[in-house]
């Protein structure tokens, strides 16, 4: 079943990493706005979690933590990972945060077992910030086999899709009507 | 190195297949005529994948029509007559063909040096040609061989470290199929991830044999005796490599604005790529089971 927290986060919907470059989201915003150019509900979720990523990003809604990684966040957005990585080097202490923003800069230089490696270490250090866990789940799935928008389906993440309910999803909320409707003396579903 | 990028035929269409051979020949056609015979002889799955997508990113006319092939000259094929978009899959092609024909010959010794000193003396009046069309490719390339060189002969442990110039190849090629900056960028990306998944397939391919002839593979764990190589270790690390590339291949692949073509690659990126892998798998376990 398609989780509350995954359809909230805007990451996941455009399929991107909490650190990917403006150009990188805008580019993953444009390429969806295409695929379901047509489907008013699906345009109107894509654009919703754009907005929702630019907003934080300019400094909107959600504070992002400052533990003088600010300006590192701010090369990765900008696409300047080399620079990052060399003020990251320069931080001695490596917390949670450190690991996290290393794993960015790793992930989108292409080193993709390091990034990996690092977002672990990351979620070991804090489990329960969102931000670490939707990289490394990002990750996770294509650990697993996921790869997005395949169009022959795949049973790990959905069919292929970045976000929806599947099939099965379909069939199994309405056996749940079915029963709860039974429960209250009704049939939905007479073959059921 | 080459014949890791090609389709998954089972879940092909037949009129997908026949379009994907017509651009293989057509490719094959115009090394013959700007490259002369030799380089077709090169010609291999991979280029041909790149040769759809030069022809998918872009608008250039595509004409397809019945041609004599070498390979059975006693009847004709579908093959793509001409096309812009070919030829510089073409000069690519000879380039990386070139570099690495020229890396096997400083990897190699004595007799075995032999194959491939013969084989840079006959491709490299295509080579000429290629980087003079494109000489910011052929110095990049260049370039990236060393850089490649000089992690090998480092020992460099790491698959992100040690596939890096090899991806980095493959990204700048992989940015001259379309002349918009936009699509530039994320082609880019997507060469990178193609060409540390043809790395990782060739270095897994080759571990046995690399290992047993003392060379270098950056997918050996530690320093194993000759008969602990600890295989099964390998496969389910090189797996998580694989599925790494595949996913973040997969990410990009969906920005690109395909125009044509697009079921045919779409078997190539998503059914293809990772098929090869099992197939890699599937080899070595047979060969266990022989032994």
């Amino acid at each position: 079943m398609c989780r509350k927290s995954d359809m909230n986060d805007p990451y996941r919907i455009l399929g991107v990493m909490p650190t990917s470059s403006d150009e990188e989201i805008r580019d993953a915003y444009r390429s969806l706005m295409r695929r379901y150019e047509g489907d008013d509900e699906k345009l109107s979720e894509i654009t919703e979690a754009f907005d929702s990523i630019m907003n934080i990003r300019r400094g909107g809604s959600v504070q992002i933590p400052d533990g003088g990684f600010s300006e590192v966040r701010r090369q990765l957005q900008n696409g300047n990972y080399n620079d990052a990585d060399s003020m990251l080097e320069g931080i001695g202490e490596k917390t949670a945060e450190w690991y996290f923003l290393k794993g960015s800069v790793c992930y989108a230089k292409g080193w993709l077992n390091e990034a990996y490696a690092n977002f672990s270490q990351a979620c070991r250090m804090e489990p329960y910030n969102p931000e670490y866990n939707s990289a490394l789940r990002h990750m996770s799935e294509t650990k697993g086999g996921y790869m997005q928008g395949d169009p022959n389906g795949n049973p790990y993440r959905g069919s292929g899709r970045t976000f929806g309910c599947s099939v099965c999803d379909i069939c199994n909320g309405l056996i749940c009507a079915d029963c709860c409707c039974e429960c209250m003396g009704g049939d939905c579903i007479p073959c059921c | 190195m080459f014949g890791y990028v090609k389709p998954f035929k089972p879940h092909m269409r037949i009129c997908e297949y026949e379009t994907y051979k017509a651009v293989y020949c057509g490719l094959c056609k115009i090394l013959g005529r700007e490259y002369g015979f030799v380089s077709r002889m090169t010609l291999s799955y991979d280029f041909a994948f790149l040769g759809l997508m030069a022809l998918a990113l872009n608008d250039s006319p595509a004409v397809v029509g019945p041609q004599r092939c070498i390979a059975h000259p006693w009847r004709k094929t579908s093959c793509l007559r001409s096309s812009d978009g070919l030829a510089y899959t073409a000069a690519a092609a000879e380039i990386l063909i070139y570099n690495k024909v020229k890396d096997d010959l400083d990897d190699r010794r004595f007799l075995a040096k032999l194959f491939p000193w013969f084989m840079l003396k006959l491709t490299k009046k295509a080579y000429k040609k290629a980087a003079e069309l494109y000489p910011g490719l052929a110095a990049y390339t260049a370039e990236q061989m060393s850089r490649q060189a000089k992690l090998e002969k480092d020992n460099c442990k790491s698959i992100d470290r040690a596939s890096e110039p090899s991806s980095n190849i493959l990204a700048e090629i992989a940015a001259g199929l379309s002349e918009k900056e936009e699509q530039k960028r994320i082609l880019r990306r997507f060469g990178y991830l193609l060409g540390r998944f043809v790395y990782i397939a060739d270095a897994f391919d080759d571990v046995e044999k690399d290992f047993r002839a003392g060379g270098f593979n950056p997918l050996v764990i530690g320093n194993p005796t000759i008969n602990d190589l600890n295989l099964p270790e390998i496969q389910r690390r090189t797996g998580d490599s694989v599925n790494f590339t595949l996913g973040a291949l997969a990410d990009s692949y969906v920005q690109l604005e395909i125009k044509r073509f697009k079921p045919i690659i779409d078997n190539i990126v998503y059914l293809g790529l990772k098929n090869v892998f099992y197939d890699l798998i599937r080899k070595k376990e047979e060969n266990e089971d022989i032994e």
